[in-house]
């Protein structure tokens, strides 16, 4: 009796052939969850301070739960952030490049997945050689080219301006892109061929086949490519500064902005806990960092289904 | 609700939209029959044997023949090229240029402004001031550089291991594996650009904890300084190392996904354990990814901002100044010291990868 209820208890502990055991289970829900709360952490630790008073920020006792809830402190953000601006300044950085880059991405891709050329392997080796090389090595340069870079002896004025941005993405050149490049001629390689050949035979030429299969096969890794790359043309500070010069203030570089000013004050010793200050607080400082952040968390909850689908389906694992 | 607003439209709007649809249809016709039809007929008629005579006259067939003839695949090779076009203008234009120039000013003395004259490089190449300073004069970023390849070497491996593990744990048959999916690509989103070193900066990437040092104090005392080492790193790191998995888990996913089932279930008839089946069927058919993946973090990680090199060069290379960055580069090491550091930088990157590279290579060997 006793030792069939312990192997009963076994075998709901440690599972059986095909059934995973409950302890297992246990386990691994602990672990999910666990992680889960380590990525939510900042986020919800900026929500929480991020709509505390002056007086909670100070107080050691309050850790998470505000004693006065004010939303002073996104006020306060919102005006030294000047919003409005700084909004479309960030659309007009993410989203102008964001559709060079997917545009220029995929006929790149069509052409390295669809075509047998000489030297094909060759330049493909040196596209992801190039992608190992650290950005900070082609930062410093890169002011200096764009300045004087001219097509045939035509200017092309890149610094100051969202071309800076916009033309090295549409020649393949933006923020990363090849990833992007590769995540399309992953898609377009795994179109079957009797696609294609269907359409030659109906006398389809190179652009509408193009357009007409390849493209609408290819939608999901349109949608991973532009969100991948606004993210990453919204974020973007280092380079944004670099180009850009004070002609667009973008929400993360006034965030940036922000937190620079508050690092000065506090190393003067202007702004501490003796002398507080109600523009400079950690508590205004997260609010912004979340106004920053929200666009995208939108964007991103929106397309999300499709999104992790696409990319399960995508094989950026390659074959 | 749905049902509601249908009925409505039913009730409401169905009949003006279907005459709209039928008007529409009948103006088209009217103007295909009446317009457009004619206008083809008239240019079949009259403008296309003048075309014809004017092609003819031109040679137009013969080229049309010639253009013919040309085998499919010297067109498939045109076509590769003009749709690879943009990309070879950029690496024309851009990506060339740049490395060129990078390399040249990692290999020269200054590398200064003169309103009104531009960017002027000096020294010779062959000198290599610029490295004889990293070596020789600056014991203080030698000590950054070589930190930093301890870092990166020891994190770049753990975050594989954890994406792989993560991996396998999402591509469980759970509950709420969607919900989980969600939250862990929120680091996609969020951890790029400057706002990791944002979260770093404030704290929000460490537990307390482990922060305190109280664990890495009891682990250096029991074990072996190396072994500690890792552990210690694996767990004042942790969260950032979760963190940066994110694209990893990904990637680990997708291949999971396109395992084939048949070959667990032969397995499982066999009598093999989930350990053995993890060790024999899944680990060896994830070794491509494992490769794509240590480029990958080893790249993403060596050029995260709070990385030291990297805010090394950033805070150099930032330094302005028209007549005076002539000074900047010789008494602060500017920007062709900058150069110089990120070539380091990318050696870096080239020995980890081509270690890990060489590790799991041995070690999918026994697999062949």
């Amino acid at each position: 009796m006793t030792t069939n209820r312990k192997a009963k208890f076994r075998r709901l502990m440690l599972g059986r052939r095909g059934n995973d055991g409950l302890l297992f289970k246990i386990v691994m829900y602990v672990l999910l969850v666990g992680i889960s709360f380590i990525f939510l952490y900042p986020l919800l630790s900026m929500l929480s301070m991020s709509v505390m008073s002056l007086e909670d920020l100070i107080d050691a006792t309050i850790a998470w739960i505000p004693r006065n809830l004010t939303l002073a402190n996104y006020a306060t953000a919102f005006s030294w952030m000047n919003f409005g601006e700084a909004l479309k300044a960030s659309l007009q950085v993410s989203v102008y490049p964001t559709l060079a880059t997917v545009v220029s991405s995929a006929l790149i891709g069509y052409g390295f997945a669809h075509f047998r050329f000489f030297g094909r392997k060759a330049l493909m080796a040196l596209m992801v050689a190039m992608f190992l090389i650290p950005s900070v090595l082609t930062y410093i340069p890169t002011t200096v080219l764009y300045n004087d870079l001219s097509v045939f002896g035509i200017p092309l004025n890149l610094t100051e301006s969202i071309r800076a941005f916009t033309i090295p993405a549409m020649l393949g050149n933006g923020i990363r892109q090849t990833i992007f490049i590769l995540i399309f001629y992953q898609f377009f390689r795994i179109i079957p061929s009797e696609l294609y050949e269907a359409a030659a035979v109906d006398g389809s030429g190179v652009v509408r086949t193009f357009l007409t299969i390849a493209v609408p096969m290819a939608a999901p890794a349109f949608l991973i490519c532009g969100l991948y790359s606004f993210v990453w043309y919204w974020n973007e500070t280092a380079l944004a500064r670099a180009y850009f010069g004070n002609t667009y203030t973008t929400l993360p570089m006034a965030l940036e902005a922000y937190i620079n000013t508050y690092r000065s004050l506090y190393a003067q010793g202007q702004v501490n806990l003796d002398s507080v200050s109600s523009t400079y607080n950690l508590g205004v400082q997260y609010a912004m960092t979340l106004i920053t952040i929200v666009p995208l968390l939108v964007v991103y909850l929106f397309l999300q289904k499709w999104f992790v689908e696409g990319v399960d389906r995508s094989g950026i694992a390659g074959n | 609700m749905k049902r509601l607003l249908r009925k409505l439209y039913d009730t409401v709007l169905a009949k003006p939209v279907a005459g709209l649809k039928t008007l529409i249809g009948k103006a088209s016709r009217a103007l295909t029959s009446k317009v457009v039809e004619p206008l083809r007929v008239w240019r079949i008629r009259t403008v296309d044997p003048v075309l014809a005579k004017v092609g003819r006259a031109l040679g137009l067939p013969t080229v049309a023949r010639f253009l013919r003839r040309i085998p499919q695949k010297w067109k498939n090779m045109l076509y590769g090229y003009l749709f690879v076009m943009p990309w070879l203008f950029g690496l024309g234009l851009i990506g060339i240029p740049l490395l060129s120039k990078s390399i040249r000013m990692a290999l020269s003395e200054k590398y200064y402004f003169i309103t009104g004259v531009g960017w002027q490089i000096s020294g010779e190449w062959y000198e290599f001031t610029q490295f004889k300073r990293i070596f020789a004069d600056q014991p203080w970023h030698l000590e950054q550089i070589v930190g930093t390849f301890q870092d990166v070497a020891l994190v770049v491996p753990l975050v594989v291991v954890f994406a792989l593990i993560l991996a396998l744990m999402l591509n469980q048959r759970i509950k709420g594996r969607a919900v989980f999916r969600t939250i862990f690509f929120i680091p996609v989103i969020l951890l790029s650009g400057n706002m990791l070193s944002n979260f770093s900066n404030s704290g929000l990437l460490t537990v307390p904890a482990i922060a305190n040092g109280t664990i890495s104090r009891l682990l250096a005392e029991y074990f072996p300084e190396f072994f500690a080492t890792i552990v210690t790193t694996a767990f004042t790191k942790i969260v950032l190392i979760l963190w940066l998995s994110g694209v990893q888990i990904l990637i680990f996913l997708a291949g999971l996904q396109k395992m084939d089932r048949s070959t667990y279930e032969a397995a499982e008839i066999d009598g093999a354990s989930m350990w053995e089946t993890f060790w024999k069927i899944t680990l060896p058919a994830l070794i491509p990814l494992m490769y794509i993946n240590v480029i990958y973090t080893t790249v993403i990680y060596a050029n995260l901002s709070n990385n030291a090199i990297v805010q090394i060069i950033t805070t150099r290379s930032s330094e302005q100044g028209s007549l005076s960055g002539t000074l900047v580069d010789q008494i602060n090491f500017g920007r062709a010291y900058s150069a110089a550091l990120s070539w380091i930088l990318f050696a870096i990157e080239l020995t980890v990868i081509g270690a890990y590279a060489g590790i799991i290579r041995l070690a999918s060997k026994r697999y062949e």
